[in-house]
């Protein structure tokens, strides 16, 4: 609005005003004038409301009225940032403390990214260190190859790894402005957190965890990818917790959440395939989940298997289903496909709309909010109205468990697949670390 | 326990360069909002359309020659309005003298 120069006042609530600056400050408009509103979160109850603008009213018409100071009118343009390359010198616990302190590392201890870790780290990529992928939001951070490196160092990732987090990067860029990437989900009070999916042969080189315990700690690769990408977002992005990124409740997803599919075992076609990508591509899909929930089959027969995920899928905008490859095996023994689960589960798995309001965002449950219980009887509404908003990967390990990343599945139409590029002497790379494997002892 | 915690090393920042965006100064206010078109613009959150109504009264009240005018964003994000919608925003802007915005966070 105030490019086209329509004086403008933005309300916000009193703990998004420093958002607010940061988001206004990220758009080259520091001055924007916002009025912050003491109100509970994401209320319609008037008795709140009505007090709280009233209070502000003067502030409101100061703020399209009081004319201009000199640095609103006309910012003082800054230097541009150029940090030091060698930024610190100092013991592994002083590195870790100063990092810590300037807010870059995540509250794990890192590796020191040296000059010669951060040269071994690029070994995983043919593209030279200044090469610049993009400019990542929130405040437009150079991401050249050479930070992605730094920040994969300081997660603990081996240079195998450069292809996937180059690969997620890319995915970063493109995610289109609105509602279903990640400048909403990066920064939303949802908490939602980047889910990556690694289909194709380079699954298996890099030793990608899809079998027992696959979102567990325990292997690097599940562990440091995902990792890396979380100071990727914050120290490229500049997305800081309680600054830029207001999930109101965080999530321990945010540490990592990293897995493949089991390819090999699964009898349906592979998520990439799915996406338009050949077998022989490699590739890493994100969503941004902020919940993930397992429970049991009711029986190991397609009934069993399926009547328990209609009763226990909850309502979200999208999710990604987890099948063990035995209860995948034995669904698609009764004839189900990836599509056709996705089908069922969209027309069966429904609550009672008295939980849910009558409108979604922006409709008050009026029953809940009088204090009443849900009307019993009540009309019947999908959780996930869309079938193409499911995703269905294979994975997991012996056992009879089937989990849904909730909130995190397709986005139909926008970009959610990058295919990775492998460096020229990517089988001399994979040789070179085959063996960091964790070897467990028997006892 | 090795000797190594007292080894010294020479680290590389991981924060990244950004290019300083050219800054813009806000618009120029306007004298008094008596007579004007003010719109108001939300976006869906539960907040925001009753936040906006309460303004639109209290505003009438003080400014009761003020015209008010409405665009309610489907997106959660302002500033992506819908594509298709783009048109519909831009002739409402043109129609208005100042906006009070709200985003209901």
């Amino acid at each position: 609005m105030e490019t086209r120069n329509k004086p403008t006042v933005t309300l916000v609530n009193k703990g998004f005003f420093n958002d607010a600056g940061s988001a206004s400050s990220g758009k080259g408009m520091p001055a924007l004038r916002v009025v912050p509103l003491e109100l509970p979160y994401e209320t319609n109850v008037m008795e709140d409301i009505e007090p709280a603008v009233n209070a502000v009213m003067d502030d409101i018409i100061a703020g399209l009225t009081k004319p201009l100071t000199e640095e609103e009118a006309s910012p003082k343009q800054k230097e541009a940032e150029k940090p030091q390359r060698i930024i610190f010198r100092g013991s592994l616990e002083e590195v870790n403390r100063f990092f810590y302190q300037r807010g870059w590392a995540d509250g794990l201890p890192i590796i020191p990214p040296t000059e010669e870790a951060v040269a071994e780290m690029l070994t995983g990529t043919d593209l030279p260190p200044d090469h610049l992928l993009g400019k990542l939001i929130s405040r437009s951070g150079k991401a050249t190859v050479e930070k992605i490196a730094i920040n994969a160092v300081m997660a603990g990732a081996l240079p195998t790894y450069m292809p996937v987090l180059i690969a997620g990067v890319r995915l970063l860029l493109e995610s289109e402005p609105g509602f279903m990437g990640f400048c909403t989900f990066g920064f939303s009070t949802g908490s939602w957190a980047p889910f990556w999916i690694i289909n194709g042969p380079v699954r298996n080189e890099i030793y990608v965890n899809n079998s027992s315990g696959a979102l567990s700690p325990g292997n690097i690769a599940n562990a440091a990818i995902g990792r890396a990408m979380g100071l990727i977002i914050k120290n490229i992005g500049g997305v800081r917790k309680g600054v830029e990124d207001m999930g109101v409740m965080g999530n321990p997803l945010k540490y990592t959440m990293v897995i493949s599919e089991n390819e090999e075992e699964s009898p349906w076609e592979p998520l990439q395939v799915e996406y338009g990508y050949q077998k022989e591509d490699s590739t890493v899909t994100v969503s941004y989940p902020n919940g993930y929930l397992q429970h049991w089959p009711y029986n190991a027969n397609d009934e069993g298997i399926l009547c328990a995920v209609l009763d226990n899928i909850p309502r979200a905008m999208r999710c990604t289903t987890i099948m063990t490859p035995a209860h995948a095996r034995i669904l698609a023994r009764a004839g189900w496909s990836k599509e056709s689960i996705k089908t069922f589960i969209s027309e069966y798995a429904r609550g009672s709309t008295s939980h849910f309001g009558n409108g979604g965002e922006g409709a008050a449950p009026d029953g809940l909010t009088k204090g009443k219980a849900p009307v019993p009887g009540a009309e019947q509404t999908p959780r996930i109205a869309d079938p193409s908003f499911i995703r269905i990967i294979v994975a997991g390990g012996p056992g009879a468990f089937i989990a849904h990343v909730v909130g995190g599945g397709a986005t139909p139409g926008k970009k959610q697949t990058q295919k990775l590029e492998l460096p020229a002497n990517w089988d001399k790379l994979v040789a070179r670390y085959k063996n960091v494997v964790p070897t467990y002892a028997r006892y | 326990m090795t000797n190594k915690t007292t080894s010294e090393y020479e680290v590389l920042s991981p924060w990244s360069e950004a290019d300083t965006k050219p800054l813009r100064g806000i618009a120029p206010r306007l004298t008094d909002l008596a007579g004007k078109k003010i719109g108001l613009l939300c976006n869906p959150k539960r907040a925001a359309q009753p936040i906006l109504t309460v303004a639109e009264r209290l505003l009438k009240e003080r400014f009761p020659t003020s015209e008010i005018s409405w665009f309610r964003s489907q997106s959660f994000s302002v500033s992506a309005l819908e594509p298709d919608r783009k048109t519909e925003f831009e002739d409402w802007i043109k129609g208005v003298d100042a906006v009070v915005a709200a985003v209901g966070d």
